[in-house]
């Protein structure tokens, strides 16, 4: 899963804990049906544009959605979304 | 120019405070459709102001204006080709960034705006401060600040309309993006200059690079030369930058919403946590989440059902007392009885439609509006996932166990087509109150409670496989969250009343006709002594292949008006009340398990083709009907195989 870019670490989303802050690196699409445009297009149009600071607030229970604050927006991310947007952690940069 | 007609559309995000701001101008001068063909909705108005006749769109809440939905499609559209005098663009000044995004769009697409700086309020909350005179000049555009739901700086907002309808634009900036960017979108303007198509060139530009589908088709049969090229640029831009170009550009556009705003938005963050952030916390709470959820809901669905029960009783009441008097005019003749038929239609709308859909609304808007329903999609999202839905879907869903009609038209907070389409399906299929009188009054008063709970079990595994199966089968991307979470805030009453009242007009519009017609066609059919003969034409159906009585046929045709009515016509038929004498527990179970799926009833239909249009509501439909007999048939010879039954 784990991923290197320029020597720094990228991990998805979803390995960040409550409270930490990572800089999207890059989005990746995934397996499975339909196309990658559409989603990928509407996480750009949300603010989530690679370089951009993304702060964990909370995960729900039974590996649920994750909220984030991106650009002064809470918004809520689908689990299996969050693990294709791929962040390096703040510490690390 | 003089006085004249000026159209006006209003465009933003979701949540900005758009449908605020449309029912202060509109008032009660407004109505609401569908756009031609599709089922978004559309909301127009009308309203006078210093010798103008401003009409006004109210454009869906979108977050940008690709392809990624209708709602954004329907949007672009209209900008561009009906061109209206002004877009009002409405932003919400708390989160200024991200809106802002989706006004570099509009800049882009040439349109005439004005913006609406709106929800001051909750921005200075949150400590934010706005030069609003930096912004005008940055942007190029007159700017107005408003708290909507006050009526604040409404009537600044309408002078700044007159004045761009009148004078035109000030002089509008245009976004520049990176020189390698800049000089590829040049040289794809020229090309589509020549082509001439009906977005503005430069805009054509920008979204052929960033890989925008319908441009692209429309394109390619002008010139498919100029898509190849686009192509070709794109990827250019990719091997520069080494992301995918259309990542390129929407970070460009962030980064100039971002310029912006450094400039002119100051944060003072407050010292302690607001009463919003507490309460956010508060019902996003891992744990005590969950129980403030159902708790809500349940007491809200509750009081709905109980308040709509009694009302609907009470019209029911008053209504059919009319009956008598019909009945002495007419002197009981065939007149008399399709007369009454109507009425009965009437009685069946109005006693579903008031009690169950206005306050269903007034709910529906006030959990939107308020901000509780993103919160709920939240926590809810993970179980709503199974069957292909996201979050929101949990609230029609939870809807459709009281009745399906205020369910399906809830349907309409789902994003996509798609998503719409498949939880309209499965609100269909869970029972409802009708249905659950049926379970019990029928398996549950003969066969036992544990029957009726395992019919009930059976039912809702029925809907889940059945909802994994549409979800699988139907086209398009899987659902995934992307939502915003705006911040809480206090419904503004009149606004969701007004938005209450126009759906609730045009769901009649729909409904009632069907619904009279329904009535008045059954009741034709009784009266031409047709029964017999349908009931033995349905025989080889619910005889041959269900197992049951003939005369169940005449009172599933009945449970069509009202599901509780297949029971009620039943005994009628029967000549008793007591079923035990005349069905045996196999065809009770046979019958009930049939009455659950075999059609969603005549009002379901017609809220759905309010909102999935008649094409869907037809399949439907015809599904449930075949899927209720070949299921009731399969029951039938497995309780006879397993003899469980005498």
């Amino acid at each position: 899963m784990e991923r290197q870019s320029n020597g720094r670490q990228e991990v998805p989303l979803t390995w960040l804990r409550e409270g930490e802050v990572g800089i999207v690196s890059s989005i990746r699409g995934g397996c499975g049906r339909g196309h990658r445009w559409g989603f990928e297009k509407r996480l750009m149009d949300m603010g989530l544009t690679p370089g951009t600071e993304i702060l964990v607030v909370r995960s729900a229970p039974f590996h649920g959605p994750l909220e984030v604050l991106v650009r002064g927006t809470r918004l809520a991310l689908g689990r299996g979304l969050a693990e294709k947007i791929f962040v390096v952690k703040k510490e690390n940069v | 120019m003089s006085k004249r007609t000026i159209s006006v559309a209003l465009a933003g995000n979701a949540n900005v405070g758009k449908s605020v701001i449309f029912n202060h101008l509109t008032g009660l001068h407004q109505h609401i459709g569908n756009w031609p063909g599709k089922t978004v909705e559309k909301a127009e108005g009308t309203l006078h102001y210093k010798g103008y006749t401003i009409d006004i769109i109210d454009l869906p809440g979108i977050y940008s204006l690709s392809t990624y939905s209708l709602e954004e499609l329907i949007s672009r559209r209209y900008i561009a080709v009906e061109k209206p005098d002004v877009v009002v663009n409405v932003v919400d000044a708390s989160v200024l960034e991200r809106n802002l995004f989706f006004t570099l769009q509009l800049l882009e697409l040439e349109a005439p705006v004005v913006m609406a700086l709106n929800q001051m309020d909750i921005a200075r909350k949150k400590g934010i401060s706005i030069d609003v005179k930096k912004l005008e000049k940055l942007l190029g555009i007159p700017v107005a600040p408003t708290i909507a739901i006050k009526g604040v700086g409404l009537t600044q907002l309408l002078d700044k309309i007159i004045e761009v309808a009148e004078k035109g634009q000030m002089r509008r900036t245009e976004i520049k993006y990176g020189r390698e960017i800049e000089e590829r979108i040049s040289k794809l303007t020229e090309m589509i200059k020549q082509a001439k198509y009906h977005y503005p060139p430069r805009y054509a530009a920008i979204k052929l690079l960033e890989g925008d589908k319908e441009i692209e088709e429309e394109i390619s049969k002008i010139n498919p030369k100029i898509v190849s090229a686009a192509k070709n640029l794109a990827a250019e831009i990719e091997e520069i930058h080494g992301h995918p170009c259309p990542s390129v550009i929407a970070s460009e556009r962030y980064e100039r919403a971002s310029c912006i705003v450094r400039e002119v938005q100051k944060i003072v963050p407050p010292l302690k946590p607001s009463t919003e952030e507490k309460l956010h916390d508060l019902t996003t709470h891992k744990v005590l989440g969950y129980p403030i959820m159902i708790l809500t809901l349940l007491s809200i669905f509750y009081t709905v059902f109980i308040f709509g029960g009694y009302i609907s009783e009470l019209l029911s009441d008053v209504l059919y007392s009319f009956k008598p008097i019909i009945n002495d005019v007419f002197r009981d003749g065939a007149a008399g009885s399709l007369i009454w038929s109507i009425i009965e239609g009437v009685i069946a709308g109005v006693t579903i439609a008031l009690p169950y859909i206005a306050p269903f609304y007034i709910i529906l808007y006030i959990l939107e509006d308020s901000g509780y329903l993103a919160r709920i999609a939240f926590l809810m999202d993970t179980f709503m996932h199974k069957m292909g839905l996201h979050g929101k879907a949990f609230i029609p869903i939870m809807l459709s166990y009281g009745c399906n009609v205020p369910a399906c038209l809830g349907c309409r907070i789902m994003e996509t087509e798609r998503e719409r389409l498949l939880a309209v399906f499965v609100t269909t299929l869970i029972p409802c109150a009708a249905r659950t009188v049926i379970i019990l009054g029928l398996v549950g008063q003969y066969l036992g409670i544990g029957w009726a709970l395992a019919l009930y079990i059976f039912d809702l595994t029925v809907v889940f496989l059945l909802g994994r199966l549409v979800f699988k089968a139907l086209p398009g991307e899987p659902t995934a969250l992307i939502m915003e979470m705006p911040t809480y805030r206090i419904p503004h009453i009149k606004t969701v009343l007004r938005q209450t009242w126009f759906r609730l007009l045009e769901f009649i519009k729909i409904a009632f006709p069907l619904i009279i017609a329904g009535s008045f066609l059954i009741e034709s059919i009784e009266i031409l002594g047709l029964l017999d003969a349908i009931s033995a034409a349905l025989s080889p159906i619910t005889v041959a292949w269900l197992g049951l009585p003939a005369i169940t046929g005449i009172s599933l045709i009945f449970g069509v008006l009202r599901k509780e009515l297949t029971l009620i016509m039943l005994s009628a038929l029967l000549g008793t009340i007591d079923f035990s004498s005349v069905l045996t527990p196999t065809q009770m179970a046979v019958f009930t398990i049939v009455t659950m799926f075999y059609i969603p009833c005549i009002s379901t239909i017609a809220a759905l083709v309010k909102e999935v249009g008649w094409k869907n509501a037809l399949s439907i439909t015809v599904f449930e009907i075949i899927f209720a007999i070949v299921l009731g048939g399969i029951t039938y010879r497995a309780l006879t195989l397993f003899r469980w039954a005498t």
